[in-house]
């Protein structure tokens, strides 16, 4: 185990020195809840929704949950692409473990990220319990987890065409996102518009949080649903990711 | 036990066939260098040993290991050095050695000290906190070897380990592998390069297109080539006699009598060790005096053309 965190923290500290890309988007999450989501939620009014800046801060932070799987998914592929994966699979440590460093390494990054936001979200929202700040916490990361090995398992792509990879990945992230409940409630989409969404994992994500954080339970999904739905993603495509790793990348030439 | 052993070994990447078949094997503590043109299969041999890559079929055992029933195993007691080091931009030197060591069971006591030698050793010292991005080709190669100086695993791998480094820097690298076996590593070298082959090798294995073409010592590879060593002779005066022409050509491993000048000869022999002699007796006999003998012996580049038909230098580029 102790070759796992070392592992994790040969990356981790360098996305640390200095941390630029996690104070830009903390600044990046402030500007849109106090700035767009300010002004948004005066122009959204619902009976369910008594203040859409908290809804839309909640979906800003299953967004940002979103791209660190997504980054996660990525950076393995840079790995394959950059001549490290082959170190990698070199070192002596199980498979397993090294995949579960990648996958952990992505859930610190996810944590480091997300200390911000879910602070100012929290405060927003005031009066929460502990537990349930803890249970929408390990949502986050299961969420994470899930798209994480959602992107390992296409990185497959990349080793024929990472040009293909970028473009699949960019095009399903934006489908992923837009088609979901991350800014806007199910019962409020149109039929066709909703049909596509109950399909998206950001959907169960972003509804589960808010269950979790005291949100209208009339127009979410029910939780336990999601929590199935969420479950079930995180670990068969962790599984894929794992069988790729195992399978596919030891097959091929990867840089 | 061989330290390496492989059996019918394939590896196949869609159609194409890197490996057909290969039977392979590494003495302990011996340098074993594999030599060939690129796309030889060298590397994927390489990286099979060192469980990067999973062989289609066969079997290949490290140290009586499986790498393909205990790969992990494999790993704890093979180190790689790769043909590319890349992949840690925004790292320095001492920090991959220091990852490295620390990820290989090397104790922090002794990896401070011993990170310090190597760099000094290799010349990467004054390049140790400069970021691997900023360094330039040779210096990532010596890094990469470097890696296999902390290491000092039980079975070690180069490929190509002075390729982009300058002569001297070359001589710096074969000196420290030849330093690691004496500290009792088995070391396995694929190379491209003729004079680093003939310096590290204690056997040489020639791979041409994924087969193992012929495997022996440098100078067994090179007694086996007819008429490879040549003999240039000068005589003190000029000798047009026919008769001691064909007495030169009948010595046991002639190949081929050529006169240069009046008193010059080329001679193409087998090993010029035990011709020189014979020839030495000859001229006794015949009361000739020879003012210069100068033996030029094949290189191993000879020794790949003769054996695939193929000249090494011009493939290795290709």
């Amino acid at each position: 185990m102790r070759n796992v965190l070392r592992l994790i923290w040969f990356d981790l500290k360098q996305e640390l020195k200095p941390p630029v890309w996690i104070l830009v988007e903390w600044f990046i999450f402030t500007v849109q809840l106090f700035i767009y989501g300010a002004l948004i939620s005066r122009l959204v009014t619902a009976p369910e929704i008594s203040n859409y800046q908290q809804f839309y801060a909640v979906g800003f932070i299953v967004m940002i949950t979103f791209d660190i799987g997504t980054h996660t998914g990525r950076h393995f592929v840079e790995d394959a692409h950059e001549g490290r994966l082959p170190y990698l699979l070199s070192l002596p440590i199980s498979r397993i473990k090294l995949f579960l460093s990648i996958a952990l390494q992505g859930g610190f990054e996810l944590a480091l990220m997300l200390t911000v936001p879910l602070a100012i979200t929290l405060f927003l929202l005031g009066n929460l319990a502990v537990l349930s700040v803890a249970a929408a916490i390990i949502t986050l990361f299961g969420l994470g987890f899930g798209v994480a090995g959602l992107m390992l398992g296409l990185s497959f792509i990349a080793f024929k065409s990472s040009d293909m990879y970028t473009a699949i990945v960019t095009g399903l992230s934006t489908i992923i996102i837009r088609f979901s409940t991350v800014f806007y409630p199910l019962i409020f989409l149109p039929q066709g518009y909703a049909s596509i969404a109950s399909i998206s994992p950001l959907t169960y994500g972003a509804d589960l949080v808010r269950f979790l954080l005291g949100f209208d339970p009339s127009i979410l999904l029910n939780p336990a649903y999601a929590v199935a739905v969420l479950a079930a993603l995180a670990v068969s495509t962790l599984g894929l990711g794992m069988v790729l790793l195992q399978r596919l990348v030891e097959g091929v030439k990867s840089a | 036990m061989y330290a390496v052993e492989t059996q019918n070994l394939v590896k196949r990447y869609g159609k194409f066939q890197a490996l057909k078949g290969l039977d392979f094997t590494v003495n302990l503590g011996e340098i074993m260098v594999l030599l060939g043109p690129n796309g030889s299969g060298k590397t994927t041999l390489l990286l099979s040993l060192a469980t990067v890559l999973k062989p289609t079929s066969g079997t290949a055992k490290v140290m009586g290991i499986d790498v393909m029933k205990q790969p992990t195993a494999v790993r704890q007691i093979l180190g790689i050095s790769f043909q590319d080091a890349r992949g840690f931009w925004r790292h320095k030197p001492a920090e991959i050695l220091d990852f490295h060591g620390a990820m290989c069971g090397v104790k922090k006591a002794d990896r401070t000290p011993l990170i310090e030698q190597v760099l000094k050793e290799l010349e990467l010292w004054d390049a140790r906190n400069k970021l691997f991005m900023h360094l330039s080709g040779g210096q990532t190669k010596r890094l990469e070897v470097a890696k296999l100086l902390i290491q000092r695993p039980k079975f070690a791998i180069f490929d190509e380990p002075s390729s982009q480094v300058d002569l001297r820097g070359k001589r710096t690298i074969w000196e420290q592998i030849l330093k690691l076996r004496e500290a009792g590593s088995t070391i396995l070298v694929a190379t491209n390069e003729v004079r680093e082959a003939e310096f590290l090798a204690d056997r040489v294995t020639i791979l041409d297109q994924g087969k193992n073409i012929v495997c022996d010592t440098v100078r067994n590879l090179k007694d086996k080539i007819t008429g490879g060593d040549i003999v240039e002779l000068e005589l003190d005066q000029a000798n047009g006699d026919k008769e001691f022409q064909e007495e030169l050509s009948k010595i046991p491993g002639t190949a081929k009598i050529t006169p240069v000048e009046e008193n010059k000869y080329k001679a193409y022999v087998s090993v010029a060790e035990a011709w020189v002699p014979k020839m030495t007796s000859l001229f006794y006999q015949r009361k000739i005096r020879v003012s210069s003998v100068r033996v030029t012996e094949p290189s191993l580049d000879d020794v790949f053309l003769s054996c695939t038909g193929k000249k090494l230098e011009t493939n290795a580029n290709a």
